[in-house]
């Protein structure tokens, strides 16, 4: 109502103090007020350093010194020399990783999820890899890898022979797997926290009502458990693998930066940036690096919908052979 | 009440930018950021109090006409009745956590009972000395963090001219300016190899080793006969690797003295082998031959470097490659102090074994503090350089040169790299950049690399071929001209 009179004499000066006053003045005042530290600090802190960093991807530059505009030169050494894209090889040891990783987090939870004696205390020790701080768990597989430490000594419980177990560090055709196994270690247990939850709030009715219908575990999972928690399984295959795609800690900690052949790209970006002062480089590497993880995150989000679009509906195969044997019955039937 | 809302909500706003900024610092930008900020601001300050300070340090000066020079004291006998307290400020928290400066600071109030010293130990030292040292009353004695030598006279007391300090004192010529000395060594660092005798001994390698093959041959004996690890080589520490190979470039390898500063960056085949194991070449070939020749320890992936400490001193390792900053470290890690050893690196030049030797943190005297003050401090000083063994107790090369001392490098001449040329400061730097190798600058995964190709049975040649492509590379993209 008061805009439509406000509209209708136009000859009115704007008088700010009424505007403010009125309770679309109120109104925009407080959406501003609110909304202006959140939205300052994501501009200054985030979308202001990325414009910079992107910026900088164009430049021959170190922190300190002259600045010189270079145009896409990084961008052509990112994908040129040999050290820097093919180190983007080992993230298919994390990718595998976190395959891995979700399929045993979802078996888990399945498993806690239909009810097992001290599921709590599982769920518990399980999660708590995932507290304890990365740097730490370096640290600790650090020790853990260390020949005739640790693993050793318990592969030696089985009856294993030091001499014909390798160097899990030091052999370079095992040693990524060994830090991959660090961060799946870290990570399934949170996994599996989330797929626990999501599969807690699925109705219980559904499993009786199928359990009277006949249907085993198996496809209780199947056809109930599975797509009522696509969402949350979707979400933690992304983060997994863009994860995979952004490793850092298990070489940089384990390693000692990378060293043995498993420097990832981001331990690559960081001795770039850091130890050689590639600033420019660097920058390129990380825009590059985000481009992959955008198109890694589009592609699978056309993957999974694809994946539970035919499960959303009952399975068309199954659908036709129930049918072929219903007529089947009715022939039979109608033969006697 | 209009009011009172605008200031609430200011005030909100400031509280959580103040909150974000703390959070914000994670990433790996802002952080850096930040670091060159602070620095900036130092360096600032420096320049603002720069001034002012100049004027009154001259000021100072004159009036300070009754503080001793270095020379002018004379210890035991003079200055013995004066009383005052002076605050020394050092980085050595862990002397001062197991009672050595105590200690030291006892024995030196026994000869000068009214002067009394209280000690801080700092452990961030670099930057927080950085930080206090333009409050001009941050004590009496600080050790001389990062300043420009231009810089020197606006903090610190002049202990004499440097051709007088020079025959008192090694290294009298590090913290400079117009001739006159500002600094003095607590201790010297000199590049060799450190070992354990007894290793030595019963491998029975009688003569230390002078050149890489006779290195290698020691090296075997030690395999041979003994179980102990011949060369430990700390790899999976890293600053272990690069930090400490590449200091022996330069004199130490070559027997030239600019060559580290002066001819390097415009060398075209810095790497190439002179055949009479000399040499960049030989130096990192010793790691290689070690590696390959499988002298070295069982996973060098999983070394330790607080671990290799005890080994060395029970004599479960034969060699590793550090300064001798870490003799103090190895005798102190276990039971049999005596048989850590140091040796000069076993390369030899025409005939002559090289090392390259500098002064640790230095000595400054406040030169704001009191005259009484200041004359305390040239006292103290002088006693820590001269009378408490305290440069030797740290298995330090040696600043006084009448000190007796247990540091011993036979037929080797000391020397020190000489600085770069004028207006050249800044090549080595951008070489490094430009290049990736990194030389004296973290290049751990250059040196790391050495111990990776020789374990997989990668040439040594190629290699070199590498780090030359790269170093003639980077020449060129600068436009550094080759002269050698």
């Amino acid at each position: 109502m008061a805009s439509s009179q406000m509209a209708a004499k136009p000859k009115k000066p704007f008088n700010l103090r009424k505007w403010i006053r009125s309770r679309e003045g109120q109104q925009a005042l407080v959406i501003v007020a609110f909304s202006i530290i959140p939205l300052a600090l994501l501009l200054i802190f985030t979308y202001y350093p990325f414009a910079e960093m992107f910026k900088f991807s164009f430049f021959k530059m170190k922190y300190v010194g002259e600045r010189e505009f270079v145009g896409l030169k990084n961008y052509i050494d990112v994908f040129t020399r040999d050290d820097l894209f093919s180190s983007l090889k080992l993230s298919l040891y994390y990718i595998g990783g976190a395959i891995v990783q979700l399929a045993l987090a979802l078996y888990l939870a399945t498993v806690l999820c239909f009810g097992v004696k001290g599921g709590n205390l599982f769920k518990g020790c399980m999660f708590f890899p995932y507290l304890i701080n990365g740097i730490a768990i370096g640290f600790i597989f650090k020790f853990f890898y260390t020949r005739g430490f640790v693993f050793d000594t318990v592969l030696q419980w089985f009856g294993f022979e030091l001499e014909n177990l390798p160097y899990w560090l030091k052999d370079r055709s095992i040693n990524n797997i060994s830090l991959v196994g660090t961060s799946v270690w870290k990570y399934f247990g949170q996994n599996m926290v989330l797929f626990l939850g999501a599969m807690m709030s699925v109705d219980s009715e559904l499993y009786e009502a199928a359990m009277l219908d006949g249907a085993n575990k198996w496809q209780q999972f199947k056809y109930i458990m599975l797509p009522s928690i696509k969402t949350i399984v979707t979400l933690n295959l992304i983060t997994s693998i863009t994860g995979s795609l952004s490793a850092f800690e298990p070489p940089y900690v384990v390693m000692s930066g990378g060293a043995n052949g498993t420097a990832t790209y981001f331990v690559k970006m960081h001795e770039v940036a850091h130890t050689s002062q590639k600033v420019g480089l660097a920058s390129a590497m990380a825009i590059v690096l985000l481009m992959i993880i955008f198109v890694a995150t589009i592609l699978q989000k056309v993957f999974m919908n694809y994946v539970f679009k035919s499960s959303e509906d009952e399975d068309v195969n199954a659908a036709k052979k129930r049918e072929k044997k219903l007529a089947k019955a009715r022939a039979k039937e109608a033969g006697r | 009440m209009e009011f009172k809302k605008v200031t609430a909500l200011g005030m909100a706003a400031v509280m959580t930018m103040s909150l974000a900024a703390c959070g914000s610092s994670e990433t790996a930008t802002t952080n850096t950021d930040t670091k060159t900020d602070a620095a900036a601001t130092t360096t600032d300050a420096a320049a603002t109090t720069d001034t002012a300070a100049t004027t009154d340090a001259a000021a100072d000066t004159a009036e300070a006409a009754g503080v001793p020079t270095y020379a002018e004291v004379t210890l035991g006998e003079d200055y013995t009745d004066l009383t005052t307290t002076i605050k020394f400020m050092h980085h050595k928290t862990d002397r001062e956590q197991d009672g050595t400066i105590a200690n030291l600071i006892a024995e030196f109030n026994k000869v000068y009972p009214n002067i009394t010293v209280e000690t801080e130990g700092i452990t961030d030292y670099a930057e927080t000395a950085l930080l206090r040292l333009p409050t001009e009353d941050w004590g009496d004695i600080m050790f001389i963090p990062t300043v420009d030598a231009a810089d020197l006279p606006t903090y610190f007391l002049p202990y004499g001219t440097v051709e007088e300090m020079d025959q008192y004192v090694n290294f009298a010529d590090n913290w400079k300016n117009e001739g006159n000395c500002y600094g003095i060594g607590y201790m010297g660092n000199a590049m060799g190899l450190l070992y354990n005798k007894a290793v030595f001994e019963a491998a029975g390698v009688t003569t230390l080793p002078k050149t890489p093959d006779e290195l290698m041959t020691a090296l075997q004996a030690i395999k041979d006969n003994t179980d102990a690890i011949p060369l430990y080589t700390n790899y999976a520490a890293g600053w272990t690797m690069g930090g400490q190979w590449d200091g022996f470039l330069g004199a130490i390898t070559t027997g030239d003295e600019t060559w580290l500063n002066q001819k390097f960056v415009h060398t075209a085949e810095p790497f190439a082998d002179n055949g009479d194991g000399t040499g960049a070449y030989a130096l990192y070939k010793i790691l290689y031959d070690a590696v390959a020749n499988d002298l070295i320890e069982d996973d060098y992936t999983t070394t330790d470097w607080e671990g290799c400490k005890g080994m060395i001193n029970r004599g479960e390792i034969g060699t590793m490659v550090l300064g001798s900053w870490a003799v103090a470290q190895m005798k102190a890690a276990g039971e049999n102090p005596d048989d850590i050893g140091y040796m000069p690196f076993p390369i030899t030049v025409n005939g002559k074994q090289y090392a390259t030797a500098g002064p640790d943190y230095g000595y400054g005297i406040n030169v704001n503090s009191s005259e009484e003050n200041q004359t305390a401090a040239m006292v103290f000083v002088k006693w820590m350089v001269e009378e408490s063994g305290w440069c030797d107790f740290e298995g330090g090369y040696p600043i006084s040169k009448t000190a007796p001392t247990s540091f011993v490098f036979d037929g080797v001449e000391v020397v020190s790299n000489v600085t770069s040329l004028e207006g050249e400061e800044d090549l080595m730097n951008e070489m490094n950049a430009e290049s990736e190798l990194n030389f004296n600058n973290g290049g751990d995964s250059r040196v790391q690399k050495i111990v990776e190709a020789a374990d997989a049975g990668i040439p040594y040649e190629e290699l070199v071929a590498e780090w030359t492509q790269a170093w003639n590379d980077a020449q060129e993209t600068l436009g550094i001209e080759v002269l050698y």
